[in-house]
């Protein structure tokens, strides 16, 4: 399954599409898989425990998967993941 | 109390005198400072109904107790008048070294009444204040204005602060400029400034205010400073500032769009968004007292608007210039921040109303025979630059555009009024309603008009748990961010830190009392914060603003959004009666959003 990932923090990625394994079907699942790479920030963005580094917040297409399912929140073919650092106003 | 210097200084420009007011202590303690003063004085000083532009109008200049100290972002001040642009309440915010100055002159802030027979500019030193002919810089831009005067006046540092030609030609939107970059932009500031014959200030002070303990305050800013450090959210607020909002309004659904007709703008990203902005910062900077540098200066390095530099631009530009107007070009947007700075114009409203007008041309209700022929639709960058500098010389169209969107839509008429999008006479920022409806009770409750800075409630409803499509619970989280803005603005320090570092309003009263030896806890400031806000609610009423201001532009209530996360929303009128009726609950005040008897008494009022 692909999904397309972004990071917003000191550095920015935007619009990576990244593979998963077939089994990924929760946002946990998500974030095993992404643990798993070798590169990319997700050792210092996700803890063992699978909860993120403070300031931290994730939203799945546009929504914040605290006001969703949280860690058990289905992911579809194409979702946009996003890890972002708290921003505010303007 | 320490920290404050008991006074202010009364200007009259008719008169062509000057006085002292005593402020005692319990003003302070019961208002703070900076908003919550102001509104004391406002509501005391000014003679109700009074014509906004009129010499009868006041205009304040206020500092906070935190001001001219170590405390981080603490070089703000506010200014407070009648609004012309919503004939309401109005608190403009800025940085600079105006508000420092004061405080080294020994005054809290300045009290401007009347209006000069000829245009002038004040002078005020230890040794007083001069009214002096302003013959030499009427008719320049801010920037030209401020570098004559720090020529010809004061050798730098001196806090200097002066209005564009917007101001006086009295545009609606017109703002108060402050060492070149920083603006008190919103709800007119200008224009009230400019009524008064008054182009600019000079302030120059050698005095200063002893802290209470000036080494508590040295070690909370050792501790606050490192967390900062340590911070990944402060570190990206640095390195990127306020465009990293676009990114995330984009992904939320909310950042407006074709005025305010879609949520979200593909086109913006890699080129006016965080990463776009950053290719082009040349330098970062922080304000005096501040151990951020989260402003960014930018340059344009190629094109016709080459060598252009701005501090910012701002993420409300960015998105009033950007989405709101179908422009992707970053070097048109900064050379937009430029000429509004330069010609002093608040970048929201003029955004707004230059993406309303392009969407009335591009329905057919205005024509090139009512706008000089000038053909203004979406995306076209040259239309825009050439309507703001219409806007600041009220040439033409540009005339009717000055007067602010509720206005424009008067006079075009054809139901236009449906997509004005303003609260009050305020027009919008940069947040779409629909797609986290707490932006749509805070643009309705909020005393002067559609406004970002007294909540911002995407930390909740994107960023946070909430879910952003109901009303539950809006009205409770509304109060909340609009209590704890109304102290910032009160101690008068910038709102980031709290975010970001983050600093609670616990670190800030321990900083309130390393500085005045008074001790406020947390709930004593939330105290405070609900007298202030009933005190600005019983201002506005009494000038005539009553429930059926609390509203929204038709667009947001009963338009539903056609894309992103949010599609389908829209805020409909019995969401927003109730959350309205919940907010009064919340704040004492009766179901016409009038405070009780009980409010009046529980504040002494």
């Amino acid at each position: 399954m692909n999904v397309i990932i972004n990071v917003i923090g000191p550095e920015i990625t935007l619009k990576r599409e990244i593979a998963l394994d077939r089994g990924s079907q929760t946002f946990k699942d998500v974030l095993g898989s992404l643990l798993d790479q070798k590169k990319g920030p997700w050792k210092r963005i996700v803890k063992k425990d699978l909860s993120l580094t403070e300031g931290y917040v994730v939203l799945v297409n546009g929504r914040n998967i605290m006001s969703l399912e949280g860690l058990e929140t289905k992911i579809h073919e194409g979702d946009e993941i996003t890890f972002t650092v708290i921003v505010a106003g303007g | 109390m320490k920290g404050v210097c008991g006074r202010l200084l009364e200007i009259d420009l008719t008169q062509g005198e000057t006085k002292n007011l005593s402020i005692p202590d319990e003003m302070f303690e019961k208002y703070l400072g900076g908003r919550g003063l102001g509104a004391r004085l406002l509501f005391d000083m000014l003679p109700a109904k009074t014509d906004p532009l009129s010499p009868g109008n006041i205009l304040i200049f206020l500092t906070g107790p935190l001001t001219g100290t170590l405390v981080p972002g603490s070089s703000k001040f506010v200014v407070v008048t009648k609004s012309p642009l919503t004939h309401g309440w109005c608190d403009s915010y800025s940085s600079g070294r105006l508000s420092l100055e004061l405080k080294k002159v020994g005054y809290d802030g300045m009290v401007i009444r009347g209006k000069s027979n000829h245009p002038c500019y004040l002078r005020i030193s230890d040794s007083g204040v001069d009214i002096r002919e302003a013959d030499s810089i009427w008719g320049k831009d801010s920037f030209e204005a401020e570098r004559i005067l720090k020529e010809v006046e004061v050798r730098p540092p001196a806090g200097v602060t002066s209005i564009g030609p917007a101001g006086e030609r009295l545009c609606k939107f017109a703002s108060i400029n402050s060492d070149l970059y920083r603006q008190a932009a919103r709800g007119g500031v200008g224009a009230v400034m400019g009524s008064k014959n008054l182009k600019a200030i000079v302030i120059k002070g050698t005095g200063g205010l002893k802290p209470h303990d000036r080494r508590k305050l040295i070690e909370l800013n050792q501790r606050n400073s490192q967390r900062s450090r340590k911070s990944e959210v402060a570190q990206a607020r640095m390195k990127y500032g306020t465009p990293l909002t676009l990114n995330i309004t984009h992904l939320g659904g909310i950042l407006p769009t074709k005025n305010f007709q879609f949520g979200t703008w593909e086109k913006a990203l890699k080129k006016i968004d965080a990463e776009g902005v950053n290719r082009t910062v040349i330098s970062h900077k922080a304000c005096i007292s501040c151990f951020m540098p989260c402003g960014l200066m930018t340059r344009v390095s190629k094109g016709k608007y080459r060598g252009s530099t701005i501090e910012g631009p701002e993420y409300e530009t960015l998105s009033m210039f950007g989405p709101n107007q179908l422009i992707a070009s970053l070097p048109t947007i900064i050379q937009a921040n430029v000429l509004c700075d330069k010609l002093g114009l608040d970048t929201i409203s003029t955004g707004n109303v230059i993406g309303f007008a392009m969407e009335c041309f591009e329905r057919g209700l205005i024509s090139p025979a009512q706008t000089e022929g000038l053909e203004i639709r979406f995306g076209d960058n040259e239309a825009s630059l050439m309507a703001i500098e219409m806007i600041a010389t009220r040439e033409g169209f540009g005339d009717i555009l000055a007067e602010g969107v509720r206005s424009v839509a008067e006079h075009i008429g054809e139901g236009s009024e449906r997509f004005a999008m303003h609260v009050k006479g305020m027009e919008f920022p940069g947040y779409e309603p629909r797609g986290a409806f707490g932006s749509a009770l805070s643009y309705a409750v909020s005393p002067r008009g559609a406004c970002h800075r007294r909540a911002w409630p995407p930390a909740r409803e994107i960023l946070g748990d909430l879910p952003p499509y109901t009303v539950e619970g809006k009205a409770e989280m509304i109060r909340e961010l609009y209590d704890e803005n109304s102290i910032l603005h009160s101690l008068l320090v910038c709102d980031f830190h709290s975010k970001f570092i983050p600093l609670s309003l616990d670190d800030y009263s321990h900083y309130f009392q390393a500085v005045t030896g008074e001790s406020l806890s947390e709930n004593d400031f939330l105290v405070i914060a609900g007298r202030i806000e009933s005190l600005i609610r019983m201002f506005n009423l009494r000038e005539g603003l009553t429930r059926k201001d609390d509203t929204l532009p038709q667009r947001t209530l009963f338009e539903p959004l056609p894309d992103g996360p949010a599609k389908g929303q829209y805020i409909g009128e019995e969401n927003l009666n109730r959350m309205l009726d919940e907010y009064y609950e919340l704040r004492g005040w009766d179901s016409s959003g009038v405070p009780t008897e009980e409010t009046h008494k529980k504040y002494q009022l």
